[in-house]
């Protein structure tokens, strides 16, 4: 039984961004959660710019739907005016039950995809994007590691074993699953080098971390070098949050 | 959370037919949610609250009026500054009631204009605007009179203007803080934290030397002064004078509808700003006071809290403390400034003003047309020089608003209508909002006639512009 998994698309829905060719069909099977927002400066009210795009805004966020309900998704949509881009996404993410986001880019066949599993903790959800965006489609989908020093290579297998067993349990093609372990010195430059063979790509989000703040997060790292759409899977949200 | 809908929905036309905006249809912790599921982010946190509310009024109370004050009330200026700041908590606490109830942009014009009605809330609103206007000439001119000092301190002396040095500085700043909103930045609030945070750090360190010497820790005398020196009563006019020194927490209401959980924040950030300033200032004028006697206090004028400095700690003490008061008045002027365009735009919402007013710009995003109209005015007033006279009016406006906030808690209170419910209640009902809204009023009583003249133009101005352009709108909720 698969489920429809909520994937949020964030949109900058007045700066002209559009969805590419191929993402509607991509995710045909999940439950969109549109989110069209506008970044205003801070010494503008979001209701000034509210009075002034909004018409403009919400046309735009019809065609869109359109385009996703026409491919066959459900569709929640969200309009917001803000100041932090950043806040209103982890904000939409938590609200909607977000299991990933998508950082949309063209893609012209849905052949192949790969997973990067990073470690046993957050599978269960990146299971559930696998299952629920590509199990209906004919991609195959490789489950990809990338081994940490002291990792052994049964250890690394059984990880991604675990996870092909998950989905072969929920009705996933076998012969669409495989499977491939990679020893390099850093894990995202390993990812990037990777996704060279892929059509799109599925990630979790890292922790915060000195290094994120230095060089970005690892999604976004790749998504600027990968040319093509990068699920994001999103930790699971503690419930009470500042 | 509170339903921010005061009631019924806004109705009627101004001239140009224009109609209010609609009310959202909810309120939550981190939103405020429009019709067709629009949605506005809250993004300014309890910090960011606090340095609007501390950024903006830290800048007069102790960079521009301990000489001034000093003149008037010799030592017993400390007084007038805690019966301000006394004044500013009896308001300050019915504000954060009806904010929590209402937490929409505009602050206590919305309060005003929902509860009491519309051509009051024209009068508070158009006032707010002007007031505000006001306020930042008055911390430019400051600003200016600093960056003379500074630059007498490296040297060099701009003399042979037709203009005084300091005005012409303070028109540089107008147009350039106004051409920064517009053309801005990002990370103004950013900056706008990290100034107040340096402030408090360099003000903290300042005064805690400032008071061991007072108190004859490093063995060096007090300049012995009678607490009265000039009488009672100029302690009240005093008090008047330098209310402006405390109209920075009800910035923060106006920018209520971009406050992260109203209902815990904007309480916390308007009373936690005006005590915090409150103790600053009154320490500061104990300072000033006791290294140097309250006249000679009075003769160094605006940048008098400088030679204080240079007096306790030598040259570093003064360069520090002119950094300062750079810092200080630069901050207060910006943060007038994008209050004064908050508040166009809350006018401009309803109907009392033309729409265009609220206008953003496609380049940069930022409502230049507001900002021009806080820019435009704050440039001719600095150019007047009257620094009494533009704080006094600054305060006149803002205490006919604070007066009727405290009405706008007092009717709302006794009619109990469904839509208002507040998350924060205050204590001492009712006794709080009448001495607020009494103290309000009788301050004013207390300023030069000049001032009061001026105010009640504008109050009459704001009245006939509402009879005028929106006689038919009606924003007033059921209450």
């Amino acid at each position: 039984m698969t489920e429809r998994p909520s994937v949020l698309i964030p949109i900058q829905v007045l700066k002209g961004e559009s969805i590419p060719d191929g993402v509607p069909k991509l995710l045909a099977d999940a439950n969109v959660v549109l989110l069209g927002y506008h970044v205003i400066p801070e010494q503008t009210a979001p209701g000034q710019a509210r009075m002034q795009f909004e018409e403009r805004a919400t046309a735009r966020m019809d065609e869109l739907e359109n385009l996703f309900e026409n491919a066959g998704a459900t569709v929640e949509r969200r309009l917001v005016f803000t100041h932090k881009a950043q806040q209103t996404i982890n904000r939409i993410s938590h609200d909607e039950d977000c299991l990933a986001v998508l950082i949309p880019d063209t893609v012209a066949e849905m052949d192949d995809v790969l997973v990067a599993v990073r470690g046993a903790v957050g599978i269960d959800r990146l299971a559930r994007v696998v299952d629920g965006v590509f199990s209906g489609s004919e991609a195959t989908v490789t489950l990809y590691h990338v081994a940490r020093e002291g990792e052994s290579d049964a250890d690394a297998q059984t990880l991604l074993d675990g996870l092909a067993d998950r989905l072969t349990d929920n009705g996933f093609d076998e012969d669409r699953i495989e499977t491939r372990v990679e020893r390099e010195q850093d894990p995202v430059d390993a990812i990037i080098d990777a996704t060279v063979d892929f059509d799109a790509l599925v990630m979790g989000e890292s922790d915060p971390t000195l290094a994120t703040f230095v060089f970005g997060l690892p999604a976004d790292q790749v998504a600027d070098q990968f040319l093509g759409p990068v699920f994001v899977v999103q930790r699971e949200q503690p419930e009470t949050e500042e | 959370m509170s339903d921010p809908a005061a009631g019924d929905e806004p109705v009627g036309e101004n001239i140009a037919g224009e109609a209010p905006d609609p009310e959202p249809e909810s309120v939550t912790d981190e939103t405020t949610v429009y019709e067709n599921d629009v949605e506005l982010e809250r993004t300014i946190g309890l910090v960011g609250g606090l340095a609007i509310g501390i950024g903006t009024m830290i800048g007069a109370g102790i960079f521009v009026f301990p000489g001034l004050a000093a003149t008037e009330a010799g030592p017993a200026a400390a007084l007038s500054f805690a019966i301000g700041g006394v004044i500013a908590l009896l308001v300050a606490l019915p504000t954060s009631e009806l904010a929590t109830a209402m937490p929409r942009s505009g602050g206590g014009y919305y309060f005003v204009s929902r509860s009491i009605g519309t051509s009051y809330g024209a009068i508070v609103g158009l006032g707010l605007w002007l007031g505000l206007v006001f306020a930042s000439a008055f911390y430019l001119v400051g600003l200016g009179h600093y960056i003379v000092a500074v630059l007498a301190e490296v040297g060099v002396s701009l003399s042979g203007l037709p203009v005084p040095p300091h005005v012409l500085l303070g028109l540089v700043f107008a147009v350039a803080l106004t051409a920064l909103s517009v053309g801005g930045t990002e990370n103004t609030a950013k900056l706008q934290n990290v100034i107040v945070i340096v402030l408090l750090a360099i003000l903290t360190g300042f005064l805690t030397y400032g008071v061991l010497d007072a108190a004859g820790v490093f063995g060096r005398e007090s300049a012995p002064t009678e607490f009265f020196s000039q009488g009672q009563l100029p302690v009240l006019t005093t008090a008047a004078l330098v209310f402006t020194s405390y109209l920075g927490f009800a910035q923060v209401a106006t920018v209520a509808g971009e406050i992260k959980k109203p209902s815990r924040n904007l309480p916390l950030a308007m009373v936690g700003s005006v005590i915090v300033v409150t103790v600053f200032y009154v320490v500061t004028i104990f300072v000033a006071t006791s290294s140097f006697g309250a006249d000679r206090l009075g003769e160094f004028g605006e940048t008098a809290m400088v030679e204080v400095a240079r007096d306790l700690l030598g040259l570093p003490g003064a360069v520090l403390i002119l950094f300062a008061g750079l810092l200080a008045t630069f901050s207060s002027a910006n943060a007038s400034i994008l209050s004064a365009s908050r508040s166009v735009y809350a006018l401009s919402r309803d109907a009392l003003l033309p729409r265009w007013a609220s206008r953003i710009n496609l380049r940069y995003g930022t409502p230049h047309i507001a900002l021009g109209m806080a820019g435009g005015p704050i440039f001719v007033l600095v150019a007047t020089d009257q620094v009494e006279i533009l704080a006094e009016v600054a305060s006149f406006l803002h205490l006919v608003l604070y007066a009727l906030i405290c009405v706008a808690l007092l009717m709302l209170r006794r009619r109990d209508p469904a839509w208002y419910d507040p998350d924060f209640r205050i204590p001492g009902y009712p006794v709080v909002p009448i001495l607020g809204a009494l103290a309000s009023a009788g301050l004013i009583v207390f300023m030069n006639r000049a001032s009061i003249m001026i105010g009640a133009a504008i109050m009459a101005g704001s009245y006939l512009w509402f009879r005028y352009y929106a006689a038919d709108v009606e924003l007033k909720g059921d209450v």
